[in-house]
């Protein structure tokens, strides 16, 4: 302690100016010294990184810090308020970059909530309904001859009297055979299939519908060249409650789905099942560690699997999407081969766990290999074996739900679309239906794993 | 009917487990295995029906070498050696009447039995068995439902199962306490005596010893140290097997 003054204060304070640190380190305070730096050198590198200048202030304060520190030699002015700023600058920072930010979830509340509460209609049935549909092929813009706008169809009869429409135009849509006394619905469709508009009339006593249309210029958002004429098509129709409930269209496609996902996640559980017996035979401790060319399979088979068993299956789709293209055959494909690594790890397990006692016993009775693998193998492993199986299913279930998303198929698939699509009561609609089914899948797998312990 | 000749197992690890053992059993006898923990009863027993295969040495049973046999031949050698266990050794997930028809499958058609077909009349004779060690009313329970003793029971009835001329009983009664141990001894004995089945069993007790027995064999290290009749295992031949400091305890027994 008493050479502390071995080397000027003056040079010390110059050189911590130069480079934080650098003179406590002169002055032997290693401690501190290195600490400076490494606070300074830190901070300033953050800063320059996140690229916000006013963060600059933290390693400037820090650097000012350490001056007076080195000024204020012997005594120092400690490391806390250095570490306080920094541990500020840490969190700030971090804070901007994941962009947190609590005010969001109640900023932007009132445009969510349109979308929130479509989320609550679900739409998965509806009232059953009879339908009557017409419709007639129209030209647009018009050409110097236009085909005429006139359709007929199982006494439904839906013409357009000035046989062609050019933008602006009030056309006067006309549809017989309909119910009497009855609203009826107008679609444009475009050429290409999508809905340009669409607007509602009432049928007269006799069934005949008239309406006058004006044509907008999104009819021709779609078309290359506006000024060429192109057949569309006005498609009316009316439909009306039979009673009754019905699936939707969307709860038809969720039924569908489900069906895909189940179907998809079983058939993946099982083939994944067979391959992981073989497997999990082959990683089991007690069975191959008797001589060293087993041994080395043994921890060959252990380590793919748990490798192959690392890689999410998710993952694991996207590059079978890559090679055999979308639809569900790539998401089974990668739930199977997941559920190979994840059920041969935890089939060698049970394994490892029998009991050899039994084993002993049957083959002291002069029974085969055979018998000895029925009768004092299989009964030990089935249940577990089983058990392992259904929930891996369930897992499955959950895993192919999330797999639909890049493309393979089942309910994950519509979900998807939907979302992108911002069909929000058919997402909510898919929403409940998977929970059910996952809530459903998983008491009934908690019931049978019990009965099977 | 058993002769055991210059038996030696050296263990993988290089444990030895028996040294150059060899004695002889004759027609009905209930020769008792006495010795400390590891001093290789359990290798002796089991290198009798081949669970294990010994190192050196043979043995004859009915002038059938056992150690040189194998495939359906040891099987049809091991069908006539009952086994007991010390953990009963049960299939626990399985009902006690596949337990004890388990004890049948070196009879019966491999095929039609690994598929799980049993002959009417077998079933009968797991009936009889089971009867016989008056537990009849739990034919139908899982194995793991049982107690100890009944467990034990069932083991026996398995065992009877292959109309052996032998039996081996690796410290049947270690698990059970004294009254049930008396009991399953009890069973073990009208099989020899009744039955005019040969046993070779491992014992700790002595009580159960001098009972039972009509021969005792004393290892320790997996040397034999001791053979002769149970009267014979006084207080000096005990420390022999048992060691000095086991004198204190099992000696009182004696007295
Ligand atoms: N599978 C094995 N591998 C290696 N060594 C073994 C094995 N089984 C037994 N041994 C060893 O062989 C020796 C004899 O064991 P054994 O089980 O025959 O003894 P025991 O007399 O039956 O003992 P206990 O009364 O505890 O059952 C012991 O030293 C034991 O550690
Ligand atoms: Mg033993």
């Amino acid at each position: 302690m008493t050479d502390k003054k071995i080397f000027p204060k003056s040079l010390s304070v110059l050189l911590s100016i130069i480079l934080p640190g650098l003179g406590q380190v002169f002055q032997r305070k290693y401690r501190s010294g290195i600490s400076f730096f490494i606070a300074f050198a830190t901070a300033f590198a953050v800063t320059l990184w996140y690229g916000k200048p006013i963060w600059f202030i933290i390693p400037a304060v820090i650097w000012i810090w350490n001056i007076w520190d080195i000024v204020s030699f012997p005594k120092g002015k400690g490391l806390v308020i250095p570490l306080l700023l920094w541990l500020l600058m840490a969190y700030g920072i971090g804070g901007q970059v994941t962009e947190f930010n609590l005010q969001a979830l109640f900023s932007n509340f009132s445009r969510s909530r349109d979308m929130v509460s479509q989320l609550f209609k679900f739409d998965f049935v509806q009232p059953k309904a009879e339908r009557i549909e017409g419709y007639t092929d129209i030209q647009s813009p018009c050409s110097d001859f236009p085909p005429a706008a006139d359709h007929e169809e199982n006494g439904v009869r839906v013409y357009v009297v000035q046989t062609c429409a050019n933008v602006g135009d009030v056309i006067t849509v006309i549809g017989e055979g309909f119910w009497p006394n009855q609203l009826t619905t107008f679609y444009w469709q475009n050429p290409i299939g999508g809905k340009a508009m669409a607007t509602e009339a009432t049928s007269d006593a006799n069934g005949k519908v008239t309406l006058e249309w004006k044509v907008l210029s999104i009819v021709h958002t779609t078309a290359p060249d506006p000024t060429i004429p192109q057949i569309h098509r006005i498609k009316v129709s009316q439909s009306r409650p039979i009673g009754g409930m019905e699936l939707s269209a969307v709860g038809g496609y969720i039924v569908q789905g489900i069906y895909e996902t189940l179907a998809l996640a079983l058939l993946s559980t099982i083939i994944g099942a067979i391959f992981a017996i073989p497997f999990g035979f082959l990683a089991a401790r007690n069975l191959m560690t008797a001589n060293p060319v087993s041994t080395v399979i043994y921890m060959i088979v252990r380590t793919v699997l748990n490798i192959v068993r690392s890689i999410e299956a998710l993952i694991m789709a996207i590059i079978f999407v890559i090679i055999v293209g979308l639809g569900p055959f790539p998401g089974m494909i990668a739930l199977t081969v997941h559920t190979v690594a994840a059920l041969g790890k935890l089939y060698s397990e049970v394994i490892e766990g029998i009991d050899p006692g039994p084993i002993e016993a049957i083959k002291a009775t002069g029974a085969n290999w055979l018998q000895v693998a029925r009768y004092a193998v299989i009964p030990q492993i089935v249940p577990a074996f089983t058990s392992l199986t259904i929930y891996r299913w369930d897992i499955n279930v959950r895993s192919s739900t999330i797999i639909g998303f890049v493309g393979g198929g089942g309910i994950g698939f519509f979900l998807w679309q939907w979302i992108v699509l911002q069909d929000f009561r058919a997402v909510g609609s898919a929403f409940v239906a998977i929970a059910v089914v996952v809530v459903i899948l998983d008491f009934f797998s908690a019931k049978i794993r019990e009965r099977l312990v | 009917m058993l002769k055991v000749e210059h038996l030696t197992k050296v263990y993988p690890g290089g444990t030895v487990a028996l040294k150059d053992l060899s004695f002889e059993v004759s027609d009905g006898e209930f020769l008792v295995i006495i010795g400390l923990s590891g001093s290789g009863k359990s290798t002796l027993l089991r290198c009798i029906n081949r669970l294990i295969d010994p190192t050196e040495g043979k043995v004859i049973l009915d002038g059938i070498d056992v150690t040189a046999s194998k495939g359906a031949e040891l099987r049809h050698i091991r069908r006539k050696i009952g086994m007991i266990f010390q953990h009963f050794n049960l299939v626990k997930r399985s009902s006690v009447l596949t337990n004890v028809l388990n004890g049948r499958l070196g009879y019966l058609n491999p095929w039609t039995s690994t598929l799980g077909f049993f002959p009417a009349d077998e079933k009968k004779r797991a009936m009889d068995a089971l009867k016989r060690l008056s537990i009849d009313d739990k034919v139908d329970s899982r194995a793991d439902a049982l107690s100890g003793g009944q467990q034990q029971r069932v083991g026996i009835a398995r065992t009877l199962m292959q109309e052996p001329t032998l039996i081996l009983a690796d410290e049947p009664v270690a698990s059970l306490d004294p009254v049930l141990a008396h009991s399953i001894m009890q069973y073990l004995e009208q099989l020899n005596k009744e039955d005019k089945v040969t046993v070779i069993c491992s014992l700790h007790y002595l009580d159960l010893i001098q009972r039972y027995a009509t021969r005792v064999i004393g290892l320790k290290d997996g040397v034999k140290v001791f053979e002769g009749s149970p009267a014979e295992i006084n207080r000096e031949k005990f420390k022999e097997i048992y060691g000095e400091e086991a004198q204190d305890v099992r000696a009182t027994a004696l007295e």
